[in-house]
């Protein structure tokens, strides 16, 4: 387990959607992420941000007639997007797995449990039905799935809530895979039942593979995120360790969702949305995409600024960051 | 995913069909039904001598002969008058017959949408056991019983058939009657009977059309079976079932006598078809537009 | 045990059913046929002399009190005797009873013709809906619909039987003469279920949990026939019962073209004579099938539904 391993490597993806008008609606813009193995990648932004179009990009699973995709997706070095659509397909749950946000809706309701996971395993991994069925007990094991051989025979609706994203992790899981993409894992479940799910995803990410964590909530990435990626309309407006993000952002939008995420260590009443409504697809989009509603854009915004380095290993997408890039420690001082 | 389905829905056909101001499928199905009933109307004014009678001197002549178009039957009538003079029976059976079904069916499944409970009860039970009886079976024998003609027919196939609209015009009723502004309106104290009128009838306008359009074709088709077993229309009258019903005999030596009515009961079935999946379709589009 | 209670919860609920629908229909044909005139003459046929119509009346008891024939009629319908046909001269529930059989192996091969067909071709039409073939195919299937499937009878016996003479069209004379007959019926069944599994493969393509499969490496036929279609096919058992209906009417109409020896057949020949004891016991009889087919199929969904599956009742 080398942690400098990458896993996957983002360059340059970017996603164009045909619009129903005429027209494109770029999805996502020039997005460069690493995730390396143990590691997890928080991707951090509000609905409609892409963050979702690059798990599924990543997949192969956009699945939109007349998407244009470009740039390079490599898992393990290999760059997915040059692969034949079945070779491609082979790659899907043994070396990039995938937790979806909605448990009760991700598990097909007519088919059992372990008919589910035992598929999956035969499918990547050329195991009799016996050995297949030892494996998904143990994975069902390995997410702490009590009394895995009676879960075998469950239907998705007998199981709880909390119980169900831990098959789907299991699901995710079982052939090992080197990255995880988890999308939302705990926005459908009750607080209580979030902790343990995000605990597990760490303890089960740590060892083996790279993770990617999308969440819109900053609570959720900094508990289990050591980086971070802001991204804001497609496109990635701020990027670091996750703990110097949260403390010295540097872009407006990074600090506006600090701002709007409700904190503990803030008295009440002290909530700052962020002002106005993000573009529409379909929307004039030119230079910064946060200008609309940037309380520090002016002229020079008008064109992209490009995602500069400032600070060691933090990036940040904005003419006026809003501090000067030096060291957070100067700063903070 | 509504703009994957958008991005791959339309073609050139489809960009002429949304100018056309719904789809293709309506346009098409009300073009021939507008056709059909002006050909009813037409021959119900018209005298048409030749669909009533002929002579041997022109029998089983094929189609296309002169003066006989789509050929003429075994007493040498003109099959093209007689499909015309068949029209007003078939087209009128089938939309007396669909008034009741929907009407009674609308009646029904509005009520049981507005009054939950015993009456509700009631009619889903109703119109559960009624729905797995083989309507076909109740038809002929009330036909056997009362007697062939035009309104016992009608009256029997409405009777029939009514609960399959009932079904669909509750369940869409109960959804309306859960939308919000009808719970407002209850609780403003509008009646019950107030409420549904002026609130939820509307609001099904678009399933009533279109359960119409299919309660038509299925009409038409089921007026000319019962015709065809000959527990239809009286045995002297003209209708395409009945022409189908006696083509039979004649398959071998003039099979155009079988095709001709064939052709006009698809035709007409296939019309209502399209106009009822139009109305859905464009009712479905609306609202996707408007919500 | 649960299972075993709610099984029978059901059953009694469905026989609770058959006994409204039994009275509704005793009731309604005893009083049509009293209405549409006097019974004793349709009974004797249209050429009878007066002699022969009282003599009926007696024989029928249709002298008595319009009440007490009626329920004198609900007890002889309660053991099952609806009289002596007119035209044979048999107990009219034999008669329908003997026919039963034929009808109902019609039945079987035209359902699993059906299912042979339609499940294919619904699962090729909504595991992609817009893809250009598939939209000729629904276009196809749609006018298929609007063809009757006496219609499609008479074109297969004209084409097959009459133009070409490769199968028989009359009676059920061997194997080769349950072929027409058989896709007749079936051509009823066709188009609709095949519509039912194309829009409910469709609506399950949407669904999340095939986008799981596919996120776990299913290839497009294994989330079509493995997670799609199990779902789309219990979704459509549950239209069984008005398709049990469709199924019989539509063997009538087979019965009468093929003049195949069936109890649809008998039904509309005993129609045509006003030979109403047959047709009584004919349409208590299609009222018992209902009943055991709904029944059954309440029964299988419970069994093979998983979320029903272990629910109580």
């Amino acid at each position: 387990m080398t942690g400098t391993e990458t896993v996957l490597a983002i360059e340059d993806l970017t996603v164009d959607l045909p619009l129903s008008g005429g027209g494109r609606f770029r999805a996502l813009d020039r997005v460069n992420l690493q995730v390396r193995r143990g590691e997890i990648l928080g991707l951090v932004g509000e609905s409609g941000s892409g963050k979702s179009m690059l798990s599924l990009a990543v997949l192969g699973l956009t699945g939109i007639a007349g998407e244009r995709i470009t740039g390079r997706i490599a898992l393990l070095g290999e760059d997915v997007l040059g692969l034949s659509p079945s070779a491609w397909r082979r790659l899907r749950g043994s070396a990039v797995g995938m937790v979806f946000q909605d448990p009760m809706t991700g598990l097909n309701p007519v088919r059992s449990i372990g008919s589910l996971l035992v598929e999956s395993v035969r499918r990547h991994q050329r195991l009799d039905r016996a050995t297949s069925k030892t494996v998904a007990l143990d994975a069902l094991r390995s997410v702490g799935i009590p009394s895995p051989e009676a879960r075998m025979k469950a239907y998705p609706h007998q199981l709880s809530g909390g119980l169900r994203q831990r098959v789907m992790i299991a699901l995710a899981l079982i052939n090992r895979p080197s990255v995880i993409i988890a999308d939302e894992p705990t926005t459908a479940l009750d607080a209580t039942i979030q902790a343990q799910i995000l605990d597990l995803l760490r303890a089960r990410l740590a060892d083996r593979a790279g993770g990617i964590l999308i969440t819109h909530d900053l609570g959720v990435a900094a508990e289990v995120c050591q980086r971070l990626a802001v991204i804001y309309q497609g496109t990635i407006v701020e990027q670091g360790q996750t703990a110097e993000v949260l403390a010295w952002p540097y872009h407006p939008y990074t600090q506006g969702l600090l701002d709007a995420a409700p904190r503990f260590d803030r008295p009440r009443g002290r909530l700052v949305p962020i002002p106005g409504q993000p573009p529409q697809p379909g929307d004039r989009r030119e230079g910064c995409p946060f200008r609309s509603r940037c309380a520090h854009a002016d002229e020079a915004c008008a064109a992209l600024p490009v995602l500069a380095e400032v600070a060691p290993d933090h990036l940040a997408r904005c003419w006026h960051p809003l501090r000067a890039a030096t060291s957070p420690f100067e700063d903070a001082v | 995913m509504s703009v994957d389905q958008a991005q791959t829905s339309p073609g050139r056909l489809g960009t002429w069909a949304t100018k056309f101001g719904g789809n293709w499928m309506l346009g098409l199905g009300l073009a021939i039904g507008l056709l059909l009933s002006l050909g009813a109307l037409a021959a119900l004014l018209m005298p048409l001598p030749e669909a009533f009678s002929g002579s041997l001197m022109t029998r089983f002549k094929a189609p296309l002969s002169p003066g006989y178009f789509l050929g003429s039957d075994q007493l040498g009538r003109s099959v093209l008058a007689r499909l015309a003079v068949g029209m007003p029976w078939s087209l009128g059976i089938a939309l007396t017959a669909s008034i009741i079904a929907v009407g009674v069916g609308t009646a029904a499944g509005l009520t049981a949408a507005a009054r939950p409970g015993l009456t509700r009860r009631v009619i889903q039970h109703f119109l559960d056991t009624v729905i797995a009886f083989p309507a076909l079976i109740i038809a002929v024998t009330v036909i056997a019983l009362v007697g062939r003609g035009f309104f016992p027919l009608a009256v029997t196939l409405g009777l029939a058939t009514w609960p399959i609209s009932a079904r669909v015009i509750y369940a869409e009723g109960l959804s309306v009657m859960r939308r919000e502004y009808v719970v407002a309106a209850d609780l403003l104290g509008v009646g019950l009977a107030r409420s549904v009128l002026v609130h939820v009838l509307p609001a099904v306008r678009p399933t009533l059309l279109v359960m119409f359009a299919f309660t038509f074709a299925d009409m038409l088709i089921a007026e000319s079976a019962l015709s065809f077993l000959g527990l239809g229309v009286p045995l002297t009258a003209t209708s395409w079932g009945n022409m189908l019903s006696e083509s039979r005999q004649y398959l071998i030596e003039a099979p155009w006598l079988m095709l001709a009515p064939a052709g006009m009961i698809v035709l007409a079935a296939v019309a209502f078809n399209l106009i009822g999946d139009g109305i859905a379709l464009r009712s479905r589009g609306r609202s996707r537009s408007a919500g | 045990m649960n299972r075993l209670k709610a099984i029978g919860r059901i059953l009694g609920r469905r026989l609770g059913e058959l006994l409204i629908l039994l009275f509704a229909i005793t009731t309604l044909l005893f009083f049509l046929l009293r209405l549409s005139g006097d019974p004793a003459a349709v009974l004797a046929g249209e050429q009878a002399a007066p002699e022969q119509v009282a003599a009926i009346r007696a024989l029928y008891g249709l002298d008595a009190p319009l009440p007490v024939q009626y329920f004198r009629h609900l007890r002889n319908v309660l053991f099952l005797d609806f009289g002596q046909s007119l035209h044979a001269g048999r107990p009219a529930i034999d008669m329908v009873t003997e026919r039963l059989g034929s009808t109902l192996m019609l039945g079987l091969f035209a359902l699993t013709l059906t299912a042979v067909l339609a499940i294919p071709i619904g699962a090729w039409l909504g595991a992609r809906p817009d893809a250009r073939s598939r939209r000729v195919g629904n276009a196809a299937i749609f006018i298929l619909q609007g063809l009757p499937g006496y219609i499609v009878g008479l074109l297969l016996i004209e084409l097959l039987a009459v133009q070409f003479r490769l199968l028989p069209s009359i009676g059920n004379r061997g194997a080769l003469s349950w072929v027409l007959p058989t896709l007749t019926l079936a051509s009823f069944l066709v188009p609709k279920l095949a519509r039912v599994v194309a829009a409910n493969v469709t609506e399950a393509m949407r669904e999340d949990f095939i986008r799981t499969a596919r996120a776990n490496g299913a290839t497009t036929a294994e989330a079509v026939l493995r997670h799609a279609l199990p779902n789309a096919l219990l979704g459509a058992t549950a239209l069984i019962s008005t398709q049990f209906a469709f199924l019989l009417s539509g063997a009538v109409i087979t019965e009468w073209i093929f003049a195949w020896p069936g109890f649809g057949q008998l039904l509309i020949q005993s129609l045509q004579r006003l030979d109403f004891p047959v047709v009584q016991a004919a349409v208590f009889v299609t009222a018992g099938l209902v009943f055991a087919v709904n029944a059954g199929t309440d029964v299988l969904f419970r069994l093979i539904d998983p979320r029903l599956r272990n629910q109580r009742a």
